[in-house]
């Protein structure tokens, strides 16, 4: 399992434009965008975005798992890897583990960023932010994972894939308050708000770092329902894709 | 996508932020009206990565062989990557024009005038850069960073008034400022949160002549001899 995570982790460095693009984003909503609107809202909106940078850009770097899958399946690569002397779940559970790890190498550097602009929390603060932005990780290479294997047209992964993104940043609270949502979007909208992973974890990061909102079991219970379901999910799909290849 | 892209950004970004800007009225339709120009520019940008498509399928011989001179190719290929991005974008301009009222065809015009000003340029600043990177992993950085950069440091987002010293300095060079300025005055936006118009106007000229200029000198050179390979 070692090397699989290994392998993941070195292909993952071989992104570096795709990083490079990333991480400029990143920077510039924060450095830039974030520091114009404080001027303009009644809050400072430069403090509140840090920890949903956090959250946003990890989100992106554990997806890129989804590009890699796709194109493994489309081409027949699978059938290399069911030669591997290795298990099936080792092999799947091995690049969920590395799906998380990649996001949480991403994300560290937003997060010290994060630290710097707000406050160094308690150690054990640090602990359980790095553990809640894993398991955002792992449950964001599930879900990649899945769409992958589910859809191994290229042209309708990368829609679906796009169609994500933009639900799940825009209806999140990395941007605004949940409380604002609430007043502008109405049913199935609001409801993916809520229980988008990206607003748990960025609200989890603001709790530690800020105080507010307040973290609850609820905030946990929530991220581990979805990193669980999601695992779970991509690990079974991944198996039988990898199985049906053969 | 990126139908759905400018929806969601008016339809979900534009609502929930509109609920938290103070310092001005009617930030809603601010935002709306810049995200059309941005949406905008990211169809016309797209030239350029076809031009890269072009030389790896050897369709470049193809197009050197035609009896055309090469300044007519690059023009040609300006003025359609504008026309196809304002094609692309018709139905949102004009669902918007709709919602907001606009019927007077002089704003109607001008407001179109200005987009289609500013896609022929960027095309042409697309093009520009295709050509004069040889390499399509710095077209695709310096594009990314544009893409980051060029946005956020633009009036498309927030008025210069409300930008600190020297991210107003650098959106004043940015003709994106201009371009989403020169929209929104068209359809009668409040004029204290814009840039003069005619100044808009001045800039969008020097920068569509600019890079469209750039972009035939550098595509004749480059396209002789083989060098584009």
């Amino acid at each position: 399992m070692g090397a699989v995570i290994e392998h993941d982790f070195r292909v993952f460095l071989k992104y570096r434009f795709t990083l490079a693009g990333l991480i400029s984003m990143n920077l510039a909503d924060l450095l830039i965008m974030a520091v114009v609107y404080t001027r303009m809202v009644s809050f400072n909106y430069f403090e509140f975005l840090a920890p949903g940078i956090v959250a946003m850009g990890l989100f992106a770097a554990a997806f890129v798992i989804g590009r890699e899958v796709n194109m493994e399946t489309r081409r027949g690569y699978n059938l290399y890897l069911l030669s591997l002397p290795l298990r099936r779940s080792e092999f799947v559970f091995g690049r969920m583990v590395a799906g998380g790890i990649r996001g949480l190498v991403y994300g560290i550097p937003l997060l010290i960023l994060a630290m710097v602009i707000l406050r160094f929390p308690s150690a054990l603060e640090v602990a359980l932010m790095l553990f809640a932005m894993y398991l955002l990780g792992m449950g964001i290479t599930g879900l990649a994972i899945s769409l992958a294997v589910l859809l191994r047209s290229f042209e309708k992964f990368t829609t679906a894939r796009s169609l994500l993104y933009l639900l799940l940043i825009f209806c999140s609270s990395v941007f605004y308050p949940i409380a604002v949502l609430q007043q502008v979007l109405r049913g199935p909208l609001i409801f993916i708000a809520e229980v988008n992973p990206l607003t748990t974890v960025s609200d989890l990061l603001r709790g530690y770092l800020m105080g507010t909102p307040s973290v609850t079991l609820w905030s946990w219970a929530q991220l581990l329902a979805f990193s669980g379901l999601f695992i779970l999910a991509g690990s079974g799909l991944y198996i039988i894709a990898i199985q049906r290849s053969a | 996508m990126r139908w759905f892209f400018a929806i969601v950004q008016i339809g979900i970004f534009g609502f929930a932020f509109s609920r938290l800007i103070i310092a001005m009225p009617d930030y809603y339709h601010y935002y709306a009206m810049g995200v059309i120009v941005m949406t905008m520019y990211s169809v016309a940008i797209f030239t350029g990565y076809e031009i890269y498509d072009e030389a790896d399928d050897g369709y470049v011989e193809y197009l050197l062989s035609l009896p055309i001179t090469r300044r007519e190719l690059v023009l040609g290929r300006s003025l359609a990557g504008g026309l196809r991005s304002f094609i692309f974008m018709s139905p949102i301009i004009a669902g918007f024009l709709l919602l907001l009222g606009v019927f007077d065809p002089w704003k109607v015009l001008a407001a179109l005038t200005a987009l289609y000003g500013f896609a022929f340029g960027i095309t042409g600043l697309s093009i520009t850069l295709a050509v004069g990177l040889k390499s399509g992993s710095s077209f695709d950085i310096v594009m990314g960073a544009l893409d980051a950069f060029i946005v956020r440091l633009s009036s498309a987002l927030y008025p210069q008034a409300f930008m600190p010293g020297p991210i107003a300095a650098l959106s004043g060079f940015n003709p994106l400022t201009y371009a989403t300025d020169l929209f929104r005055w068209s359809l009668n936006y409040d004029v204290r949160y814009l840039a003069n118009p005619y100044f808009a106007v001045l800039v969008l000229v020097i920068f569509l002549t600019t890079f469209n200029f750039a972009g035939v000198v550098i595509y004749e050179r480059n396209l002789e001899g083989g060098t584009w390979k």
